[in-house]
């Protein structure tokens, strides 16, 4: 079967807690999800727990199975945790400290009398170094002494390592040294898993390069080990179905593309989230997009325009930079676990999280600190229990952490975690300034999507201080990675920094590796595309601006003049440089089955809560999201359940829910 | 009308607005600026004043000064508009403001109808605004009209209307004058972005909220700085000195002298007359009376997450005296390009007092190496403006910072270097046994090994601590000195003046770059062997420097812990300070 038929479709999700499985049926159009608790220390068999329960639910056979989804979070936690694979660099004779060196500076956020350069990935021990050299251009000043890589193959096999990272300068405009030097080692190293650079980053600038392959090499056995253990579940379980792994790009590609550059998933599950907010926006008619992804520790904020998920390759791991092509999002330290104190007469709320162990005060696992949650169940914001009751909340825990915040402060209970929400909803608030200013565009004329567990309990009131008059929470906020994986393509980047290479003949050879690619996915001729991406900036300029090519380069420079223009508001004589250029590829997958709400009979309150809102305390009723129909509305002040969040309606918003299944909320003028 | 106050939550609240638009402005700046020296480099800084000009929130930067004074001084606020944009790099007419003339000021007034509420700042550095050579800051200058053109405080744009002719002078006196227009534009573009975000916190909060959000900042970060500094310097006067090598032309080595005064009653002050008198060559600091109190309080501070770096570290001082006349006063027009080095070591120094007094300062830092290499390659001039990273002081707590610049600030990575410039590097690496030793070993400086490819290249050099490297405190070493080296190994070697211009390199000539470490902090026998050992195998120390200075015996890649203890067991006595030995006082 090629990837392009249908079939029944599964995704899944793994979380810290529960494994959530979607089901799709195109054949009945009918979506089905199940839930099964995780096993972490083997995911994979809460996996196939959850498949088989899916399957069973929807009464197929494993041979009904068109594809499996799945976003793995494997490389991401490896990397933020500084861990993985021991692994060795090789790289040029005379550059053994490049990593050590970074970008030689202190950041321009830290103070130079307190901070401490984070240890690198591989330290220089690690660090072998070959001879030979590649300049500019690609011209071979070196050849490459074979012998000095069999020294260096002998000095890793003493370290006894499970990863090689190679990293030669200048190799993405020369790749053959470096391509001959991972062939030397891997005959050489058997077992060990090797990886080039010219692989995960044919670009220039060695620090960046040299980190992603380092970081590359460092997750590739766990990865691969976690992708072989899929595999070899799904087949015993008689599924022979592609399985595709989510990308940082928002598109899936099958598990040897992710074997050979795993690091693709370093920033998966936020993609998928994106890519999932931006089908449920489609299907609610809204293709202008600001969303914001609240969970625990952090949020994640993307924006899109038209429906198009912008890419970028500024983007950060922690506290690396990643210059892989990723969805165009910024990671913030503030979420439902942020922690409020108060430091010389400040309030400050986050980075600092309580996680989930011992997570919010309210929680009763021994949390003393009050945080953002806390803030919530103060006000009322937030019922007694959640998880369709698995998990209950403690509002004189809560009470007690944010008197702590308040009484240092002479403010009331209530003006204290109302603070706190204000504060954390601010730095939110800065990041999707920053957001929308770097790419040209003005929040006003964007609707906001609020999602993960706490997004929906901050929608509004972000929507209010960025003047936003439109907000959408999706039919399952918590569970949106499912829908991303279910609406994704696939996709992969294929880049080159040129220099003075032939443009039209590295267009043509990254088109032919990405045809290949495709090939290799099993997608039909028909439902492949590419597109040509340049990368300009004027002469000098640090940053470049990815725009379409437009046939050639007299017709691309025009199109990055105005782009230039729109975003920063000037252009310059300068003559344009084209730094790297790009080909997106794209196989199609059918579009997702959407479930739709049959029409409702009118929104009626399951109960009321007191809510202590700014305008005063209130009576507030309470909606059941599922027994909302289409076209069913209410005004504010309101609060939404369900099983997965909690949608804060404040006074002067009305809520409807559409037909897709979203909620809309609509700020009521003047 | 009664005062508006800000609450606590408002006040976090708009000093996130305040950052977040401090981003967007760095953020634009960085990706449509021109010239190396600001995109890869990233020397710009941005920040925020108050209605009367004191700095509220700026960068974590200690170099300072007291930027909007100057403006204020030539143009009455009463006289200012909504859209005027003004500009300087006068430093001696900006009493130290800006420090060197490469450094641009743009300054926007930005108000809440017509009242004057607050300024905003883009400040870069430019790489070539006239001047002697390419590059405007050369070891030759011996007077401030070879260091380019001088801006007096200007009003660039008045109420919206750009004075186009003011740019043009501007641009035409910059030998690359593209990359002038460039960054012009760029800061430009910054600032303006940096007053709308301004106005629109003044329309959410109101201008009177905003006003005592940024007063309350101000005494936080004064109240904090001045408990610092009671904590730390008993009554009395507490002097350290420092020095630098040497001017370029021959004369030196100059002695910064600091003492700071606690008097009974709780002021501070700090003195300076003592210090040497002003240099022919340009390695004069005029240093802004900000200067002091911006580091000491950035020390203070540390990372503590409430505070932001401002004018309440120098408000905290209640005077700083200098002598005019002297290095760090030096008259009119002497020239100041290269008062980086002795900027770096006014800060080392300001450790030094807090050290003498028992406080938990780093050790002494070398100064960040700058190298200009100019000529003709390909019928194009060339202007490559190189900085290269040092090692900075061990800390009570911590290792010094190995192979960094300064804040913010960036390499030119090799694979860009080679694209854009004629040489190629045939090394770039940590320099071995450069950080001083300690129990906290300083940080190590850099080695960068270039070929030069241009038939013929001009180059200037600055690295200062050759003679008198950076100090190691607590019985830690000193760091190690750095030093230039053309075609080293071959009989045409030659050493290069640390601090000089005019040296001719060819093509095929070789030039060794090694950059100063910072100090030690703590005894270094007191390194635990196997951190020693790390430090051997990551190629930072040497076997010998192990056993010599750390008394740590290391064979085959492990520890000999029975040679270890016994050489472990003669234990070094320390002084106070170190410098080439151990001493109690530094002189």
């Amino acid at each position: 079967m090629s990837l392009s038929e249908r079939g029944l479709i599964i995704a899944v999700d793994i979380g810290g807690t529960f494994t959530d499985v979607t089901v799709q049926d195109a054949a009945t159009s009918r979506v089905m999800r199940a839930k099964t608790p995780s096993t972490p220390g083997d995911p994979s068999e809460a996996f196939l727990t959850g498949v088989a329960l899916a399957l069973k639910s929807v009464g197929a056979k494993a041979d009904a199975v068109g594809r499996v989804l799945h976003g793995t979070t494997v490389a991401t936690n490896l990397i933020l945790e500084g861990k993985g694979a021991s692994a060795a660099l090789v790289t040029t004779a005379g550059f053994r400290h490049v990593l050590e060196i970074g970008r030689q500076d202190i950041p321009r956020a830290a103070n130079l009398y307190a901070w401490i350069k984070p240890a690198r990935p591989v330290p220089p021990r690690n660090v072998l170094e070959v001879t030979e050299r590649v300049g500019p251009g690609g011209a071979v000043l070196t050849p490459l002494d074979e012998d000095s890589v069999a020294v260096a193959a002998g000095r890793i096999r003493e370290l006894g390592v499970a990863a090689v990272a190679v990293c030669l300068m200048h190799s993405f405009a020369h790749p053959a040294h470096e391509r001959r030097v991972a062939d030397l080692l891997r005959a050489a190293l058997p077992g060990v898993a090797v990886t080039a650079s010219v692989d995960v980053l044919p670009e220039v600038r060695e620090y960046e390069r040299s980190l992603a392959t380092v970081l590359n090499a460092r997750v590739m056995p766990a990865v691969s080990a976690y992708v072989g253990q899929l595999e070899t579940r799904l087949q015993a379980a008689g599924i022979t179905a592609p399985l595709l792994l989510m990308q940082s790009n928002g598109g899936v590609a099958g598990a040897a593309t992710v074997r050979r550059a795993p690091l693709v998933t370093a920033l998966s599950g936020p993609a998928a989230g994106v890519v999932g907010a931006r089908a449920v926006g489609a299907a609610a008619r809204f293709s202008d997009l600001i969303t914001v992804d609240i969970g625990g520790t952090s949020a994640d904020i993307c924006l899109m325009k038209d429906g198009q998920v912008a890419l970028t390759q500024r983007g950060r791991v922690g506290v690396w930079p990643l210059p892989l092509p990723m969805v165009d999002m910024v990671t913030i330290g503030a979420g439902g676990g942020s922690i409020a104190r108060v430091e010389d007469g400040a309030l400050l709320v986050g980075p600092i999280s309580a996680g989930s162990r011992p997570g919010p005060a309210c929680y009763g696992n021994g949390g003393q600190a009050a945080t953002v949650t806390d803030a919530h169940v103060v006000l009322g914001h937030l019922p007694a229990s959640l998880l369709g009751g698995r998990m209950r909340l403690n509002p004189a825990l809560a009470a007690a952490a944010v008197r702590a915040v308040a009484t240092p402060l002479n403010l009331s209970l209530h003006d204290a975690a109302r603070g706190i929400l204000a504060i954390a909803d601010s730095t939110m608030i800065g990041a999707i300034r920053v957001v929308s200013v770097e790419r040209g565009h003005d929040p006003r004329n964007f609707a906001l999507m609020p999602f993960g567990g706490a997004g929906p309990l901050h929608g509004c009131a972000l929507a209010e201080m960025l003047d936003i008059n439109t907000v959408l929470i999706p039919p399952a906020p918590g569970v949106l990675c499912a829908d991303g994986l279910l609406a994704a393509d696939l996709r992969a980047e294929f880049t080159r920094s040129v220099s003075s290479m032939d443009v039209e003949a590295v267009f043509a050879e990254l088109e032919a590796d990405a045809q290949n690619w495709l090939a290799s996915e099993a997608i039909a001729e028909a439902d492949r595309c590419t597109e040509r991406v340049a990368l300009m900036c004027y002469e000098g300029q640090g940053g470049e601006l990815a725009v379409p090519w437009a046939g050639d380069r007299v017709a691309t420079e025009a199109a990055f003049a105005a782009a230039h223009d729109a975003l920063y508001g000037f252009t310059l004589i300068s003559a344009v440089r084209l730094v790297t250029v790009r080909v997106e590829a794209r196989g199609l997958l059918p579009e997702p089955v959407r479930p739709t709400l049959s029409p409702g009979n009118g929104a009626y309150a399951a109960g009321s809560a007191v809510v202590h809102w700014a305008s005063g305390t209130e009576h507030t009723p309470l909606y059941d999201r599922d027994a909302l129909g289409a076209g069913d509305n209410f005004d504010g002040p309101a609060i939404v359940t369900q099983l997965d969040t909690t949608t804060l309606v404040p006074p002067g918003w009305s809520a409807e829910a559409h037909a897709s299944g979203t909620l809309i909320l609509r700020r009521s003028l003047g | 009308m009664s005062q508006a106050v800000c609450d606590p939550v408002t006040l976090e609240i708009l000093r996130g607005a305040i950052r977040a638009a401090q981003a967007e402005m760095e953020a634009l700046l960085e990706r449509t600026a021109i010239s190396a020296f600001i995109r890869e480099k990233k020397d710009f800084y941005t920040a925020l004043f108050d209605a009367t000009g004191q700095l509220a929130v700026g960068s974590n930067v200690p170099i300072f000064g007291d930027v909007a004074a100057p403006v204020l001084a030539a143009f009455p606020p009463a006289g200012m508009q909504t859209g005027d944009l003004y500009w300087f790099n006068d430093c001696y007419s900006s009493h130290g403001a800006v420090s060197h003339s490469n450094d641009q000021v743009f300054l926007a007034p930005v108000f809440s109808g017509a009242t004057l509420c607050a300024f905003v700042m883009g400040w870069a550095h430019f790489a070539d605004i006239g001047g002697l050579r390419p590059g405007s800051i050369s070891p030759d200058t011996t007077d401030i009209f070879q260091e380019g053109i001088i801006i007096p405080p200007t009003r660039l744009i008045a109420a919206g209307v750009v004075n186009e002719a003011a740019l043009e002078i501007f641009h035409r006196n910059s030998r690359f004058p593209e990359q002038s227009r460039g960054d012009t534009s760029a800061l430009m573009a910054s600032v303006a972005l940096g007053v709308r975000r301004t106005e629109e916190i003044l329309v959410r909060f109101g201008a009177p909220v905003v006003a005592d959000a940024l007063r309350q900042l101000l005494a936080r970060t004064e109240a904090l700085v001045r408990r610092r500094l009671a904590e730390t310097f008993p009554v009395g006067t507490h002097r350290f000195t420092d020095i630098i090598d040497s001017d370029g032309h021959g004369n030196g080595p100059f002695r910064m002298r600091f003492a700071l005064t606690r008097t009974p009653d709780d002021r501070f002050l700090i003195d300076t007359t003592a210090t040497d008198d002003q240099a022919i060559g340009p390695v004069n600091f005029l240093m802004n009376s900000h200067v002091p109190g911006t580091a000491l309080g950035l020390f203070f501070l540390g990372g503590d997450p409430a505070q932001v770096c401002n004018a309440g570290g120098a408000n905290a001082l209640d005077e700083v005296r200098v002598r005019e006349g002297s290095l760090l006063q030096p008259r009119f027009p002497a020239p100041l390009g290269l008062r980086g080095l002795t900027m770096m070591r006014v800060l080392a120094a300001l450790n030094g007092l807090v050290n003498v007094a028992g406080g938990a300062a780093p050790a002494a830092h070398s100064a960040y190496v700058i190298l200009l290499l100019r000529g003709t390659a390909d019928g194009h001039s060339f202007l490559m403006s190189d900085g290269v990273g040092v090692g900075y002081g061990g800390r009570p707590d911590a290792d010094g910072i190995d192979a960094v610049y300064f804040v913010a600030q960036e390499n030119y990575p090799v694979e860009f270097l080679e694209l854009g410039y004629p040489v190629r590097l045939i090394r770039y690496g940590i320099s071995i046994d450069s950080g001083g030793p300690g129990k906290h070993r300083g940080g190590c400086g850099l080695v960068r090994e270039y070929e030069i490819l241009a038939d013929r290249a001009v180059l200037a050099m600055r690295i200062d601590g050759v003679d008198n490297p950076p100090w190691g405190v607590a019985g830690g070493k000193g760091g190690g000195s750095g030093r230039a080296v053309v075609n080293p190994g071959t009989p045409n070697e030659r050493v290069l003046a640390p601090l000089s211009d005019g040296n001719v390199l060819v093509r095929g000539d070789v030039l060794l770059l090694e950059t100063g470490g910072g100090g030690g902090h703590g005894h270094p026998y007191d390194r635990p062997a196997d951190i020693v050992l790390g430090d051997v195998l990551d190629g930072f120390v040497s076997p010998e420097a192990a056993f010599s200075h750390y008394g740590v015996a290391i064979e085959a890649g492990r520890v000999n812990d029975a040679a270890t203890a016994s050489r472990r067991a003669d234990r070094p006595v320390a002084g106070a300070f170190h410098r080439r030995e151990y001493v109690d006082v530094l002189e």
